[in-house]
């Protein structure tokens, strides 16, 4: 075991005076529920193993999981906020494989400004209460304003999705823009008894004909997807087949990505952003600009912070927003909205959530920079 | 000094890699039996051969105890973290021929290519109550291709170490990635490779180690089989 940071007591002080209840999380986890919400790609980055009776455990990557699976095993009301310090393991090319993170998951609040405020404050206090007097940088984003301007653009549905899900991986969604902005036209690799069908837009027909060569080629219509849901997708497919992304949608798209602005003028660049492109965006904005007053009521110095509007995390239970600490190129603080994250893992009800963590190695060694350099 | 070459133990590989090696010069005697694990090249002092398994070469050259092989693409790149820093491909044999595919149901009329098929992974388990399942024994070339170079984030590996091309029909998965070199038996189990899901295009190779304690007459020695190797292959 890693020697814990000698501030870990200081910080776990802290996060008992906002009001967040310590637990104790064991550091042996069941693997399932990592690989199923952040993916097989983790799987290289954990340290797995297998118990006795087969089941995959690993060495506790991280505590949102873990924290939220607790939550919901001990039935335990909402509102609620968590702190948890402690080791997290990761296989990592550069860098310990074992560090300490601590945080606050904060779950339960209906008021989502204040409750997005409260996380941001408190993971900025924390720090400036580690490293006084350090210049801090905070840079946020936010997928619900995103998510506001595809619906805006109108797009269908289908584009939609893709474009949310792609949000927050810089390279996908711009290969995904490029593809949009040209007409596919056919739909390719149909036989002509599926087109015929699909030009007359007869859903229920293809329905069918997929459901006979499944049952005629040994396929279970129930084991995986069914007929009805592969010909639903088929006919939406082939109505976004001949249609692209207009460049008038394009540009709107290009220059909202493209926004980066001091946190202070966000409001107003994202209300001049929707004047300029038409778009009503209000929902959204009334959402953003709560949050920004939130974060005055709350203390916390704007001055320092940005608004990056292609900053997402591309894993389909974050939601609103996302942001970032740090200081001297580190990253020291890491948090964000994840509302979907509580019903994926089988809450019954939804449970709005945020929460942030903070990278105490980094913190030690912007510290032990700091110290020796007392005069800065 | 000496070096290690390991050529396949058994199957039509080890008769094509035998062969190759005659056709370029190089003779191959077993040591004791026909049967037995160890050779030597005739004329060549200081060059050892090993017959070890295909998976096996893959694995020894990734570790650096052999200094030279014959085996497949696939399952170097599929062995070996950062495979183009740790080994040399240094020729194409030209047999042992097989691409490692994405394929899904042939009844999936709707999903023809990657990104179809990420449409399909992101909502799947808000219909399914559980993420898209892949069957394969591939789990570093599907993890690349799918995370690294199509931004597929969500799906689940289930672990498949024969037969993969029947766990979409029985249930077990919903679609694999596997390798085929006519495609004969995806068709024969109403499975299509994406149009755009060609994963590998594989065959057999021959792949040095890349090390930096050999010694120079080793070194020359592993060149002139390369090149003996390349110009007939070329």
């Amino acid at each position: 075991m890693l020697n814990q940071p000698k501030f870990a007591d200081d910080i776990m002080t802290l996060f008992a005076q906002r009001k967040a209840l310590p637990v104790h999380i064991p550091v042996i986890q069941p693997a399932d529920p990592f690989l199923d919400m952040a993916g097989e790609d983790l799987r290289r980055r954990i340290f797995l193993t297998e118990s006795e009776t087969g089941e995959s455990l690993c060495l506790r990557p991280e505590f949102t999981i873990p924290v939220c699976l607790r939550h919901i095993e001990t039935a335990s009301g909402t509102p609620q906020r968590y702190a948890y310090l402690g080791q997290v393991f990761r296989q990592r090319r550069d860098g310990e494989n074992e560090f300490y993170q601590a945080g606050i998951e904060d779950l339960g609040d209906a008021d989502i400004a204040k409750a997005d405020a409260h996380a941001i404050r408190d993971a900025s206090d924390t720090l400036t209460a580690l490293l006084p007097g350090i210049e801090l940088h905070t840079t946020l984003g936010d997928q619900t304003v995103f998510e506001a301007v595809v619906a805006a653009l109108g797009l269908p549905d289908g584009w939609q999705s893709r474009l949310i899900h792609a949000f927050g991986d810089p390279a996908l969604l711009d290969s995904l823009l490029q593809s949009l902005s040209q007409a596919s036209g056919k739909v390719p690799g149909i036989d002509d008894r599926v087109a015929a069908l699909l030009d007359s837009g007869d859903e229920a027909g293809l329905t069918e004909l997929i459901d006979r060569q499944m049952v005629a080629t040994g396929y279970m219509t129930n084991a995986s997807r069914t007929p009805a849901e592969i010909a639903h997708r088929l006919v939406q497919k082939a109505r976004l087949s001949n249609a692209r992304l207009d460049a008038k949608a394009l540009d709107v798209l290009k220059t909202f990505l493209a926004l980066d602005t001091p946190m202070r003028d966000a409001a107003d660049a994202l209300a001049a952003f929707s004047r300029i492109a038409g778009l009503d965006l209000d929902a959204a904005l009334n959402i953003f600009n709560a949050r920004v007053q939130a974060l005055e009521k709350a203390g916390f110095d704007l001055s320092s912070s940005r608004y990056r509007a292609a900053f997402g995390r591309p894993l389909d239970y974050y939601t609103g927003l996302v942001f970032e600490m740090s200081a001297q190129g580190a990253v020291l603080a890491g948090g964000g909205r994840f509302d979907r994250l509580l019903t994926l893992l089988g809450a019954k009800a939804a449970i709005p959530s945020v929460g942030f963590s903070l990278w105490l190695d980094r913190i030690a060694a912007a510290r032990a920079v700091k110290s020796e350099r007392p005069s800065q | 000094m000496s070096v290690t070459i390991a050529l396949p133990s058994k199957g039509r590989m080890k008769d094509d890699a035998m062969a190759i090696f005659a056709r370029a010069g190089l003779e191959i005697v077993n040591i004791g039996n026909e049967r037995s694990y160890r050779g030597v090249i005739t004329g060549m002092d200081g060059a050892e051969v090993a017959f070890l398994s295909a998976g096996e070469i893959a694995r020894e050259l990734g570790n650096g105890n052999i200094d030279m092989g014959v085996t497949g693409e696939d399952l170097v790149r599929e062995d070996l973290s950062a495979a183009d820093e740790r080994v040399t491909f240094c020729a194409r044999l030209g047999f042992g021929h097989a691409d490692v595919v994405v394929a899904v149901p042939d009844v999936w009329i709707d999903v023809d290519t990657m990104a179809d098929l990420g449409d399909v992974a992101a909502d799947f388990r808000a219909r399914h109550g559980r993420r898209l399942r892949i069957a394969t024994k591939y789990w570093r070339l599907t993890q690349q291709f799918f995370s690294a170079q199509h931004g597929i984030q969500v799906y689940r590996i289930v672990e498949s170490l024969g037969a993969t091309e029947g766990a979409p029909a029985s249930g077990q998965a919903d679609i694999i990635v596997d390798i085929t070199s006519t495609g004969s038996t995806l068709l024969a189990n109403h499975l299509k490779i994406l149009s755009d899901g060609i994963i590998l295009e594989s065959e057999a190779c021959l792949v040095r180690s890349r090390s930096d304690v050999r010694s120079a007459p080793d070194e020359t020695l592993l060149d002139d089989i390369v090149q003996k190797i390349q110009t007939i292959s070329a």
